[in-house]
């Protein structure tokens, strides 16, 4: 296949907020608690199987790896970008997803707060459009920043005539 | 029309049969106990009177009007509630009519908005109107959304048809999933009666006894093969007899007829139509044949019945009406851009992988618990052989172009499907690229819509041609995003 001209997407430009890096080790390592758990106690009290010590060691430092490691790679991935004519995000570390919606197609902005998200002051913006495979999550903003950019989204989207379809 | 109307009166016959099946468990018990007591008599009547008074208030109830742009429908049985939606918000008009119905000419109007809001509310539904009632209300909901072009319209005023079912098609009943379907259904049906009404269905084995088993395990299978397909057939027959796609220019809107005993005409209003898909699973596509759904904004999959354009028929035919509803018929025959050696690779493993993993894994256990070894390695050389086909035929399946104004994209082996969007209704773009595909340098490029599946992939697409082809696609979009 002839090579085309070398068009590429550059990543969008801001970056969430760091504290969402410790957000995200919070949410993973408790993610990673109920296995966890459930291999101890039924290796131990239950006696369910019996597993050698350093598998179950090797499984928890799998585990604490995970829950350390992959937040720094997907704040190094997630970006965002609001631009007059759109919104553009790029999500995920192992799979990365870049999503792009033109402004006229927005049909809701949501801001969402989870119980840990607000521990760390930090809140979700949610942009909808008509396709239910085509909404974009800004995860990890600064809380006053999520509400300035809702502000600034629902003003742009209301300010296109039409019914985004 | 601003004022309130009714169902039509003719209904009052149709609910009262409906509702004595529905209440039917309830009257065997009425009549049973009934008899067995004094004043049985009363019971009767109330079981008799209770349905026609049901249908009654129904009937007395139930109004709806078009009035300032929009089509309202109130219901004041016990709750009051007025459902409404906007006329231009209004994308298909379905009527149906059950056997009872259509003696009766009467049909039930359902009318779908496709709001991604109104999941899991009611739709509006007007259940007996007469048929001229039924179809003076489908023109004025269909008018209002596109004002009649007196311009370009060839003024002939009828329906212009485009296709008409072929008895022959029934041919290809049998190499879709839905005889399996209703066998399923019909398996569980079975089973659910045979143990509520507690019977024991005793078989008596002794004369196959003397058969041997391979001719019982032959005999079983084509017995189970030729029941599937006989229900494929009658299943194609009873939903698509009497198929006929039509096109109306006066109101610019597709009409669509069809059923056997229960008939369904749906009308898809043109401006919503933003691109078909043509699937073409693997059984159907080596006899030659396809099937056609049109991507209708507003409409997802779980209406997907309002979006049939053609039954599974030959190739020829389903590319014919792909062009004509498209009004273009290059994006359906257009050559594919292919995805290149990457692309082809990756469907290999993909499809490689997991199954020479699973026979190694089968081969090994067997060898170590020393069980049937020749069997299961017959079984493993068949998985991998299978794995092959596949991989050969997904990965000759990837293909995508931009012809017209509308991005194609076409992949999969055993439900494969090309798939036609206009670019106008794109409204969005996802790249997806796992860290195996950014080595490589691909990308999935999904662009998102408003109707049908939602979505169309090009799969494992090169980045360059992917940042290309949304940027052709949608012009003014992506060129800030550009490095």
């Amino acid at each position: 296949m002839s090579r085309p001209e070398a068009v590429r997407l550059r990543a969008p430009l801001e970056r969430v907020s760091p504290r969402a890096r410790l957000m995200w080790t919070c949410t993973d390592l408790l993610r990673c608690v109920p296995p966890m758990a459930l291999l101890l106690l039924g290796d131990g009290p239950w006696d369910w199987f019996d597993l050698p010590t350093w598998s179950l060691v090797g499984v928890g430092v799998l585990f604490a790896a995970y829950g350390v490691l992959v937040p720094q790679w997907r704040y190094l991935v997630h970006r965002w970008e609001v631009t007059e004519t759109a919104v553009y995000t790029q999500t995920g570390w192992w799979a990365r997803e870049r999503r792009i919606a033109p402004m006229s197609r927005v049909q809701t902005v949501d801001h969402r707060e989870g119980a840990i998200s607000r521990l760390f002051g930090l809140a979700t913006v949610r942009v909808t459009t008509a396709s239910s495979a085509g909404a974009l999550s800004i995860e990890g903003l600064d809380r006053d920043r999520a509400l300035v950019i809702v502000d600034e989204l629902t003003r742009m989207a209301d300010s296109v005539p039409g019914d985004a379809t | 029309m601003s004022d309130w109307s009714r169902l039509d009166p003719r209904m009052l016959l149709v609910h009262p049969v409906r509702d004595l099946v529905k209440f039917l468990p309830a009257l065997v018990g009425i009549v049973v106990f009934g008899r067995s007591s004094e004043g049985g008599g009363w019971w009767g009547v109330a079981g008799v009177g209770i349905p026609i008074l049901l249908g009654l208030a129904r009937y007395l109830t139930t109004t709806y009007r078009i009035t300032a742009g929009r089509i309202e429908v109130r219901h004041a049985l016990l709750n009051r509630r007025v459902l409404s939606a906007p006329l231009d918000r209004v994308r298909t008009v379905d009527l149906t009519a059950s056997p009872i119905q259509r003696l009766l000419g009467l049909v039930t109007v359902r009318i779908g908005t496709g709001q991604t809001a109104g999941h899991g509310e009611e739709r509006l539904a007007l259940d007996g109107l007469s048929v001229a009632a039924a179809t003076a209300l489908r023109e004025r909901l269909l008018h209002v959304t596109t004002p009649a072009d007196t311009t370009s319209a060839p003024t002939t005023g009828g329906p212009r048809v485009v296709l008409t079912l072929d008895l022959a098609w029934v041919r290809f009943a049998p190499l879709t999933s839905a005889g399996i379907v209703i066998a399923g259904a019909a398996l569980g049906a079975a089973a659910q009666t045979i143990r509520t009404l507690e019977l024991t269905p005793s078989v008596d084995l002794d004369p196959l006894a003397h058969l041997g088993l391979a001719l019982l395990v032959v005999g079983g299978v084509i017995g189970v093969l030729v029941t599937i397909c006989v229900l494929a057939v009658v299943g194609y027959l009873v939903t698509n007899f009497g198929f006929q796609l039509s096109h109306t220019a006066t109101d610019g809107s597709w009409h669509l007829r069809r059923g056997l005993f229960t008939t369904r005409e749906t009308s898809l209003d043109d401006a919503r139509v933003s691109g078909v898909s043509i699937g073409e699973p693997l059984a159907l596509r080596l006899a030659g044949g396809a099937r056609l759904s049109a991507i209708v904004t507003g409409l997802d999959r779980k209406q997907q019945g309002s979006s049939v354009l053609v039954p599974p028929a030959p190739r020829a035919e389903v590319d014919r009406v792909a062009g004509d509803v498209l009004g273009t018929s290059r994006p359906v025959t257009a050559l594919l851009v292919e995805h290149g050696p990457r692309a082809r690779r990756r469907r290999w493993i993909r499809a490689l992988f997991p199954a020479t993993a699973l026979a190694l894994a089968a081969l090994l256990t067997a060898y170590a618990v020393a069980w049937e070894l020749p069997f299961v390695a017959v079984v493993a050389v068949l998985l991998v052989a299978g794995a092959v086909l596949l991989a050969r035929d997904r990965a000759g399946g990837l293909g995508h172009a931009l012809v017209d104004d509308h991005l194609v994209a076409r992949s999969g082996s055993l439900d494969r499907r090309r798939e036609v969007l206009h670019t106008p209704s794109v409204i969005g773009w996802n790249l997806r690229a796992t860290w195996f595909q950014r080595r490589v340098g691909l990308t999935d490029l999904v662009a998102t819509t408003a109707g049908g599946r939602q979505r169309v992939r090009v799969l494992d697409v090169d980045e360059a041609a992917a940042t290309l082809l949304a940027v052709r696609a949608t012009p003014s979009l992506l060129d800030q995003f550009l490095a």
